[in-house]
């Protein structure tokens, strides 16, 4: 059985969120709770020396920004309860303190797949991540399973 | 790190040991601005009261912790982590030992990349979250 949805939710953007400022301190307490001690995240002297000039936040930290107000009314439901499935993140260039991020989000793909446990309804939902100069700093591809 | 040229189809990154303390979840939680709905990330009730069997680890905080591994590797050099795909297979509970792998699969001259499968187990070796990287050896 194939599933059912309207085509149109393909790649139409829902949702660009607001900018959010990135503070050193925020980058800081992230790398903190994640036990990070490269230099090129953690001190301002050693990163100067580094591959990009000063401290810049671990790939990581990308899919930290919040994804919207209406980020989770917009992903597509399939009557059925739905899991985090996993994401797949492709990091084009780094994120700086001051940068000012915004998300722009789109229902990439909705597809089905059969396993162990029975028919799935897998829905990608992909964020853009750019800074102030509209430089794309990531894509995040979200995977939300429905199952029965 | 070693470069491009060094480096082989089979070679190991970490194993990289790992006790995720209930605190540091919870500091994880609260540094990301995780509120309502986030119990399950903070604290045992509100996790058992969802079925699971106590506070689970955000998945981002594993995908942090498996992105670690690879810029780890990296250190200061000026080799790029430009993808990472992870799979969460079993909830991550805190107060554990987990231990994380990486694995050099493939090796692409054209591009200058490596692809790496990376995973978390648990201290029964059983896999919670999978993953694959790739990395771009900038010259």
């Amino acid at each position: 059985m194939a599933v059912n949805y309207d085509p149109a939710l393909i790649n139409k953007v829902f949702e660009i969120t607001e900018p959010v400022e990135v503070k050193a301190e925020k980058i800081q307490r992230y790398c903190a709770a994640l036990g990070e001690t490269n230099p090129i995240y953690t001190d301002e002297e050693a990163a100067k020396k580094g591959p990009y000039g000063g401290i810049v936040a671990p790939p990581s930290f990308a899919v930290t920004f919040r994804n919207g107000r209406h980020f989770f009314e917009n992903v597509p439901r399939f009557g059925m309860r739905g899991f985090d499935a996993g994401k797949d993140v492709e990091f084009v260039a780094p994120i700086r303190p001051g940068d000012n991020v915004t998300l722009s989000s789109h229902v990439k793909e909705i597809y089905e797949k059969t396993g162990r446990t029975g028919m799935m309804v897998f829905v990608v939902i992909r964020s853009t991540l750019k800074n102030q100069n509209d430089e794309v700093l990531a894509h995040i591809d979200h995977r939300f399973m429905n199952r029965p | 790190m070693n470069s491009f040229e060094e480096i082989n189809i089979g070679d190991t990154l970490g194993p990289l040991e790992l006790f995720v303390s209930k605190d540091q979840c919870r500091a994880y939680a609260r540094t990301m601005g995780m509120g309502e709905g986030a119990g399950r990330f903070t604290d045992d009730e509100a996790a058992r009261k969802e079925g699971l069997p106590g506070m689970i680890i955000p998945g981002n905080m594993s995908l942090g912790l498996l992105s670690k591994l690879v810029t780890d590797w990296i250190g200061s050099s000026n080799a790029w982590l430009t993808r990472m795909s992870t799979t969460y297979r079993v909830p991550v509970q805190p107060d554990h030992t987990v231990t994380i792998h990486g694995f050099i699969t493939n090796k692409n001259p054209e591009d200058r990349t490596a692809e790496i499968d990376v995973w978390m187990e648990n201290e029964e070796s059983e896999r919670l979250v999978t993953g694959t990287a790739t990395v771009e050896f900038r010259k």
